[in-house]
């Protein structure tokens, strides 16, 4: 494989942990994607922001569950709405995804927002697989935090070679739940740890999902998928839920070429 | 009458068939979430290959803002028939939008967007769902 010794290592650790961690590979994007969320949380609540990384982490203090799914729908649509916004989002992991997935590649159309008050039992994703949800095989997630997360306050991942026994024994679970399997693997799973400026890339063919935070504070995260455009799509198809963002020029001429018409002379068709 | 009007088929498109009352659900939900006046919806008639009813709206462009259709592979699968549409709305000034993908046409750089998503589209469309092959 002609690949380069820091894409090696890279992909490495992304086989062996189901997940790389770097740091943006812009900080000056981040800096805007962070600072968007915060104006218009700020201006959703009527708040005066000092610190926005205080602000993010202290939101509980601000806002209900109740009125949590309103202040999180505002936000997508604000922050989806800014035309730079995905470009931005891509920016932060384009060297770890051309290191993973390559270089021609389809991403989600609208960037997702996950915030989780602490001992919030309403913003709860079960354990699972997006593959298992209709995803292909070939995306990637990538997981934006925009504050500092850890233990409960993060997300879980269960690592490749504990998913390789579960997917022995997963026969044993039909007609049972996802809390019964994640208490299969809860001793198991990985909790993430990420800081505010770094992203995580991680395979989301793995077991994955969080549990209540008991932590002090919230977590403010985004997530996206990405996958190599021409790699085969599922239930999640191009054009509802992916876009190609880096077409090269050859792959443009291969897909508008179409062989000169000719008329046949030996009655052939 | 300024305002959007919808553009549903009844027919299946590209291997997907929606009831047309879902199609109108989707599109007012796009309407009412980016701010256009939904004026109501064509819908296309179920003969194979027509586009009539999309033909009767875009000849009645200049008295819309633009159409709203449900999904962006309700448009012609031939590129220079498309490329047409996008030509016309643009040179009146109009908009075209597809609800199920949030997607538009507002500007000539937004043809490309969309041909790239076609493109792409097209050469996938042969390779089974990856869910079939798990």
């Amino acid at each position: 494989m002609f690949v380069s010794d820091s894409e090696r290592v890279i992909a490495k650790q992304f086989h062996e942990n189901g997940f790389v961690i770097q740091p943006v590979a812009e900080l000056a994007q981040f800096a805007r994607i962070r600072q968007v969320v915060v104006e218009t949380a700020a201006s959703f609540l009527g708040s005066e922001v000092v610190n926005e990384e205080s602000f993010l982490n202290q939101i509980h203090e601000q806002i209900d569950v109740d009125q949590l799914n309103s202040l999180r729908l505002h936000v997508i649509r604000q922050m989806n709405a800014q035309s730079w916004f995905r470009a931005a989002y891509f920016q932060i992991a384009k060297p770890v995804l051309e290191a993973l997935v390559g270089n021609e590649l389809a991403m989600q159309l609208r960037i997702n927002l996950s915030i989780q008050l602490p001992q919030d039992h309403s913003s709860l994703l079960p354990v699972h697989a997006d593959v298992w949800s209709g995803d292909s095989p070939y995306e990637v997630v990538v997981w934006l935090p925009l504050v500092d997360c850890y233990r409960t306050k993060a997300m879980y991942l269960l690592p490749p070679e504990a998913d390789q026994q579960l997917r022995e024994e997963f026969q044993n679970y039909a007609g049972r739940s996802s809390e019964e399997l994640f208490r299969r693997i809860s001793e198991e799973v990985h909790w993430i740890e990420i800081k505010a400026g770094e992203v995580l890339i991680f395979n989301q063919n793995l077991p994955h999902g969080n549990r209540v935070n008991q932590e002090l504070e919230t977590r403010w995260s985004m997530n996206c998928r990405f996958k190599g455009v021409f790699t085969p799509y599922g239930d999640k198809r191009i054009g509802e839920f992916f876009e190609p963002i880096t077409l090269k020029a050859a792959s443009r001429i291969g897909m508008s070429y179409r062989f000169p018409k000719m008329q046949s002379t030996t009655g052939d068709t | 009458m300024s305002g959007f009007q919808g553009y549903v088929t009844s027919r299946a498109f590209q291997g997907q068939r929606v009831p047309q009352h879902v199609q109108n659900l989707v599109i007012r939900d796009y309407c009412q979430s980016h701010g256009l006046r939904y004026l109501l919806s064509g819908t296309e008639y179920a003969l194979p290959g027509s586009t009539l009813m999309l033909q009767q709206l875009l000849d009645g462009l200049e008295r819309l803002e633009g159409i709203v259709f449900y999904s962006l592979f309700q448009l012609p699968e031939n590129p220079p028939a498309r490329q047409a549409i996008y030509q016309q709305v643009l040179k009146q000034k109009k908009s075209l939008h597809f609800a199920v993908e949030t997607l538009a046409l507002q500007q000539e750089q937004d043809g490309q967007r969309l041909e790239d998503i076609w493109g792409v589209f097209q050469v996938m469309k042969h390779v089974p769902n990856v869910q079939e092959m798990l």
